[in-house]
Formats: structure tokens, sequence, C-alpha cells
């Protein structure tokens, strides 16, 4: 799978980051920053979480 | 005077009239139906239980999910030309419209009244603002809030949420204890924190959580005294802008840069311009309101349905690490401190089968959406496992969903590790509620508690 992030959308709550550390990390400007935009099989439940946690609907998973 | 004829160079007249053409849409009765049968706007329905508010709420929801109501009564500053709002109880609605914010705006203000654009800006800062602004103001601070950030004063707040359940046991006297529990647990972990990461000092800090209090109390009649609502919203604003006020001069003369949050909000800039004093004040009345009067309501209500729910609470302490994250989000949407936000309409759409047009205030029923039947199942079961739990007590999702919804997260954490475990049980009595439209909140309420034995402390 591989992410798809819309940068303008995201407000940088890091709702994403509580439920996908590995993933997802806020930066201390606020920003996103992606640590892994193909993450692996293993980490589906948790990406899957972090993307219909975000309030802004910023996340979005596409399958290979 | 003429138009520029000021020190300032100027033109006062101008810049009104365009602030109202451009930004305060006029609501209009024009084309609305007849008011919804079931009448959420009296003072006797917000000072009912949130029970019995529900069942209201429900037969809206099965009724008239989109549905057109009179003015309140409670308003701080009542409008002869209001002609009503449109009420959202559904979830599926204030969700919609939460997210939708080219539709639904902020700018003219959130609450159910017009209230004058300057006690906006004074007190509101980017809650009653849209974006781009809002989301620049918002920035400055919520790279404190974010998970990593919490996690790092994880263990102030552990150590806060102890000290405080500390100071509650050594209240017991031969194994018994009783205490009014708002003031003596509920509001203090909340009201440290925000004060911890504002830098506000000790000398100041029973002073701000009043005065932020008094904010959202404008309709409980306790509270008012024999003032008026706008008078006390005014006074108590005025009170944080002059605590603000002391904490700039502060810095500003300090011969140590304090860290916290303030000291960025004054280092800041935006669109090139550092905030000024009035703006850093609003920020701070937002953040002072937000940050101490929600977790601690919430603390209260959950509390006490654990002590109703007796299955629920050694459901819990079967598996607090396991259960904690799922328990926080039903004593959230439990609770539902926060009742009420609106929107204003400014482009034409359609919602439930009725037309909503510019200028149409649109008020979010954050109670009713997360107790709504379509989306939770037996909604006034209280089950610490309810998983998912999309509850609106942050908000129904959109740039202003709550910002410090990780701390508030990790402050229930912490006071329930300690008071599930160092409390053998407790019962709780009704408790005298907040009356307002706004904050469904609790302003006392007696805890009768037996302490664990010795030892059986926090595993």
């Amino acid at each position: 799978m591989r992410l798809a992030i819309d940068y303008d959308k995201c407000t940088g709550l890091g709702l994403c980051e509580a439920e996908a550390p590995d993933v997802f990390e806020v930066q201390a400007d606020g920003t996103l920053l992606c640590l892994d935009e193909n993450p692996s099989e293993a980490l589906r439940a948790e990406v899957e979480s972090a993307c219909a946690s975000c309030p802004t609907e910023a996340l979005r998973i596409i399958e290979d | 005077m003429t138009a520029t004829d000021n020190e300032f160079g100027v033109d006062f007249d101008e810049l009104f009239a365009e602030e109202e053409e451009e930004d305060f849409l006029p609501a209009t009765a024009v084309d609305k139906p007849e008011y919804a049968a079931v009448d959420i706007s009296t003072k006797a329905f917000w000072a009912q239980t949130s029970e019995l508010r529900d069942e209201a709420f429900a037969e809206l929801r099965r009724t008239d999910p989109v549905s057109w109501q009179r003015p309140v009564e409670d308003a701080v500053t009542p409008d002869p030309d209001d002609p009503g709002y449109w009420a959202l109880v559904k979830h599926e609605h204030i969700t919609q419209v939460s997210k939708d914010n080219q539709t639904f705006i902020s700018g003219q203000g959130v609450l159910f009244d017009m209230l004058p654009r300057l006690f906006l800006q004074m007190t509101q800062s980017f809650l009653a603002m849209d974006d781009p602004r809002h989301q620049k103001l918002r920035m400055l601070v919520s790279a404190a809030f974010t998970p990593k950030q919490i996690k790092k004063i994880s263990d102030d707040i552990k150590r806060a949420a102890k000290e405080i359940v500390d100071d509650l046991l050594a209240t017991a006297v031969d194994g018994v204890g009783e205490v009014e529990l708002v003031s003596t647990v509920a509001e203090k972990l909340p009201n440290r924190m925000f004060c911890d990461l504002f830098g506000v000092p000790e000398e100041l800090r029973d002073l701000t959580a009043t005065a932020a209090g008094d904010i959202i109390a404008w309709a409980d009649l306790e509270r008012l005294g024999d003032r008026l609502p706008d008078e006390v919203q005014v006074e108590a604003a005025a009170i944080l802008h002059d605590i603000a006020e002391q904490l700039i001069d502060a810095r500003k003369t300090a011969e140590i840069p304090s860290e916290d949050l303030f000291t960025n909000l004054m280092n800041a800039e935006v669109d090139g311009e550092h905030l000024n004093e009035f703006e850093i004040g609003a920020f701070f009345v937002l953040m002072a309101v937000a940050g101490t009067d929600t977790t601690k309501h919430t603390t209260s209500f959950a509390l006490k349905a654990l002590a109703e729910n007796p299955d629920q609470l050694a459901f819990l302490r079967e598996d607090f690490d396991g259960r904690i994250g799922t328990a926080i989000e039903e004593f959230i949407r439990y609770a539902s401190p926060v009742m009420t936000f609106r929107r204003t309409c400014v482009k034409e759409t359609e919602l439930g089968g009725k037309r909503i047009i510019p200028g149409d205030k649109v008020v979010l029923f954050y109670p009713s959406g997360s107790f709504d039947e379509d989306v939770f199942a037996d909604p006034w079961r209280f089950d610490l496992a309810r998983d998912p739990n999309p509850h609106l007590g942050f908000g129904g999702g959109g740039v202003h969903f709550c910002l410090g919804n990780q701390l508030a997260k990790q402050m229930l954490r912490a006071i329930f590790e300690e008071l599930v475990f160092r409390l053998e049980s407790w019962e709780t009595a009704e408790p005298e509620l907040l009356g307002t439209n706004f904050m469904r909140g609790v302003k006392r309420m007696q805890l009768r508690f037996v302490p664990a034995p010795a030892g059986a402390g926090v595993g």
C-alpha cells in the first residue's frame, strides 16, 4: 500500500501519529512528516486507523 | 469628525461599514418553516439533565433532524432581529457541516448569539476565525500538543495526578473520606497543566481558573449573582487580558527567557508580524477556557458513571493498560461537556431536505450526535469496550477539531489510573449542574470514598 497525503488539508494535530507512530510524525513547526510512504502490510491496521482518525481527511491509502 | 481626521489616519466609518458588509451576513427569516414543535431554546430545556434533554433530541433525530428553532432564551446579548437557527442533531449532519468550512464558517461567531465583533476578537481568537488566519494562529501552539510533546510531559502529568490523589486520600478519617469532588480533584489537574504549559505563576492561577469559568457561565444564575451575562463575560475577559499583560511584562523584563507557550506566542510571527498584546490576550482567553473547563467536567461525570456501573469499573481494573484507551473515549462521549457550537452559512446548500441560505445560523448539538442511535448501539449504555467510538466530544472533525485532545486524554488516563486503584470504592451524590446551553458542567458534587488498603496503589 501507498499513502496519499494532502498536505494542504493537514492541520498538524497528530492524531495519525498517535495511531501509527512509525509512519507519521508531526514536526516542531507543526508540519507532518511521513516516515514511510509505503508501509508494510504488518502496519495495515494502524495505518487504516490513522487515516480514519484524521479530522480533515488528509490521509488516504492507495492499494498497489 | 471627518473620515480620516484622527491620530491613526484611518477612516473608521469606512472600516466598520466594510466589515459589516463583508463579515457579518445578517440572518433572515425569509423562506423559513414554522418553528419546530420540539422547542430546544427555552431556559427550562437547558436546565434539565442531559438524559431528559436527549429525549427531545431523540424525537428531533427521528422526526425533524434539521429543525428550525426560535432564538435561545439564554442569549448573552438578546437581539430582537434574530430570526432563529437551524438545529443539527444527527451525527451525520454535524460531521458534514464541521468538515465543510467553505459553506459553513466560524468567523461570525460560534455561540448562539451574534456577539459584537470586538468581543469575539477579545475572547475567542482563532476559534471564531476561518482559514487561512485560523490555521496560522493555531499552528503557533499546535506543535506543543502533538503525541510526542504530550509524551514528553506525561511524567509531569502523572506526578501531578498522584499529588492530587495523595491530597484527596489525606482527607480520609477512619477509613472514609467525604469531599466536594470538583474543587478537590476534578479541576486541579487541567488547571495545573494549563498554567504549567503557559507559564502562569502560582499567585495568578486561581484567578485565571475563576475568570475562565465565568466566561462560559453566562447563563448560570448562581455564578451571575446580580450581574448581567454580558457584564460577567466582559469582566472575566478583561481579567484574563490583564493576566496576559502581566505575563508579557514579566517576560520582557526577565533575564532568563522562559520556555513556555506564552513566550512562543510573543516571539511568533504571523504574516511577517508579531501578534500584538490584544491578540495574545485573546489567544490566552481561548486557551484558558478550552484548557481548564472541559477535562474537569469529563472527570466528574466519568467518576460518577464508574460508581454507578460497578461492572464497568471491574472491567477496567482487570486490564487497565489494555482498556483505558477505549474507556477514555467512552468517558468523553458519556460526559459530552461541550454541547454546542455554531456555524454561519455563506453558500446556499441543502441539509436533510432543508434549504439553508447565506446568513443562516446552524447550531451543532454535539451530545445529540454522540448519542445518535444510527451510529451508537444502545447509546445510553456506559460501555468502556465501545469500539469504534466516533463521538463528537472533540468536535465533528474539520479544521476546528479540538487542539488539546491528546492532552485531555493523557490527563484523564493519569487521574483515573490513580483513582481506580487507590480508592477501593466510592459513591457520588447528585451533581449540581451548570445551567448553560454551552457547557455541560458540574459545579459541585459530593464524593464519599473508601481508600484502598495501603500498598494496593497503582500497579
